[in-house]
């Protein structure tokens, strides 16, 4: 707004006495409500300093503000208001965005069959790259490695599940395709817990769910999926579902081997 | 006569305070100045990174000055993790992927061979920033191809053997808790060979591979940090080092 640094100096050290003390210029354009606004945000002592929702009630800031509600998908912000194909970021509500916006990933294609989602089917590659020796991430942030497991349950029984998880601690859900989000209410340091679970095809019959962190605290995290979500889902993979038929356009050969090949993994009622 | 005596046998208050402290001040400055050398050692690694080498880094890479530097402190971090040397080992980044130093892992072996150019055993930063070069969003998609071929490829005989993938599939799967039959690995691996070996040659060429990863652009998923775009806000301290505002 001003054009310059609040707190800078050629000298490090003397740059460091300014933000220490808190000594900055508005310049002169700035009005009395925004210079006032700005020294509160600037305050040194972090207990005098204004919090987010003081800024909200701040007149200066509410002149024009529209508070967009949003929500990250596929690791970006998407704005609840334009849902179906186009995604904008918010720009104004960014100051409460608890989610880094540095994060993006592929958009992989997804196919739709007649409304039902379709997971995208894995190869030996993709199962290869879920590995934690590959997944250099490790280096910058510890928020450790999602996990997965292989179910025999149709994806619609295991969205519903999750969807059902999420009412029961009253957590947001969002769809898209074979992704689902849950997200938590509470407002921790990191942001609300967010987890996100997406599933892929291994076979007709089986497919892998991956869930992952992706905002929120860790141990939160941890305790939410070691009590509700893996207990709840792995008693899924457990009961007795038939497989539906689900068409892979892969080779013809082995959708007929597969199709005979005996029950293949641990789940012991997996019937084909 | 008085006086002259006085004047020789007692100094003044001043010069007695002098001659008392004067060896101490000198102790002390000896010792403060052998210390501080110490402190000079450990700040500066046995190869310091110079400025001009940082400039030439941020230009062979992807990476701007700024963003060199800020990875120098996250690579100083890592290479004094376990053995305090300024280059890093793979023990070290074990520890970093996995939180353990101990343990064998398959992947992390492709992985540090890899970042290894000179292959020493050891990741010094000129090697470290090469590598990760290619992690970054804006690296090209060939070089990110190319890398993950040389990361599958665990002979380095040029192909990716089928014998190589089913060595892969398998040690992921006793990593994770995902538990799969032989019939179904073998079908897993068949199913991608018939995708991915156009020549039906058992394994898969680089031309192979090239086509393959772009049929199926997921598969270079790991190949790109999108960290590596704010690494210089992952790392602020390298400001205090920084002679270069980018």
């Amino acid at each position: 707004m001003a054009g310059y640094l609040p707190f800078h100096d050629r000298n490090v050290m003397a740059m460091y006495k300014k933000i220490y003390r808190g000594e900055f210029r508005c310049p002169r354009w700035f009005s009395a409500e925004l210079t006032r606004l700005l020294s509160k945000l600037l305050e040194t002592n972090p207990e005098k300093r204004f919090t987010f929702p003081e800024i909200m009630e701040n007149s200066w800031f509410k002149k024009g503000f529209k508070h967009i509600k949003f929500y990250v998908e596929d690791d970006k912000l998407c704005n609840v208001v334009d849902d179906d194909e186009l995604e904008s970021e918010s720009v104004e509500s960014d100051r409460d965005s608890a989610v880094s916006e540095s994060e993006i990933e592929y958009l992989e294609p997804r196919r739709r069959v007649g409304g039902l989602p379709r997971p995208a089917s894995l190869n030996a590659f993709d199962i290869i790259s879920f590995s934690q020796g590959f997944d250099l991430s490790g280096l910058f942030d510890d928020d450790g490695e999602g996990s997965r497991f292989v179910s025999g349950a149709p994806v619609s029984k295991i969205i519903s599940k999750l969807e059902e998880i999420a009412k029961v601690v009253s957590f947001t859900v969002r769809k898209k395709d074979c992704r689902v989000s849950l997200e938590g209410s509470r407002q921790g340091v990191k942001g609300p817990l967010t987890i996100a679970a997406e599933i892929f095809e291994l076979t007709p019959s089986l497919v892998v769910v991956e869930v992952k962190k992706k905002g929120g605290d860790k141990t939160e995290y941890e305790e939410f999926c070691n009590n509700e979500l893996k207990p709840k889902l792995q008693n899924l993979t457990a009961d007795d579902v038939v497989a539906e038929p689900v068409m892979v356009s892969a080779v013809d050969e082995t959708e007929t081997a597969i199709a005979n090949s005996p029950p293949v993994c641990f789940l012991p009622s997996d019937t084909e | 006569m008085e006086q002259v005596s006085s004047r020789s046998s007692s100094l003044t208050v001043g010069e007695q305070f002098c001659a008392v402290f004067i060896p101490f001040f000198a102790i002390i400055d000896v010792l403060v100045s052998s210390v501080g050398q110490c402190f000079d050692c450990r700040s500066t690694s046995p190869r310091t990174c110079q400025h001009a080498d940082l400039e030439r880094l941020a230009r062979e890479s992807q990476f701007s000055v700024n963003e060199v530097e800020a990875l120098y402190e996250l690579f100083k971090k890592l290479s004094c993790s376990i053995i305090d040397d300024g280059l890093i080992h793979k023990e070290e980044l074990r520890l970093a992927l996995f939180q353990a130093p101990y343990g064998e892992n398959l992947f992390l072996d492709r992985v540090f061979d890899l970042f290894d150019e000179k292959k020493n055993g050891v990741i010094e930063f000129e090697e470290f920033i090469h590598a990760l070069s290619v992690f970054h969003p804006y690296a090209s998609i060939q070089e990110k191809t190319d890398f993950a071929f040389r990361l599958y490829d665990l002979r380095q005989t040029g192909f990716i053997e089928r014998e190589e993938v089913q060595q892969m599939v398998s040690a992921i799967l006793l990593e994770s808790d995902m538990m799969l039959s032989d019939e179904l690995l073998t079908m897993i691996i068949d199913k991608t060979f018939a995708d991915a070996d156009s020549d039906k040659d058992g394994k898969i060429s680089k031309d192979e591979w090239n086509v393959y990863v772009h049929k199926h652009p997921s598969l270079l998923k790991n190949m790109t940090l999108p960290y590596l775009k704010d690494v210089t806000t992952a790392f602020p301290s390298f400001i205090f080092n920084t002679e270069v505002e980018d």
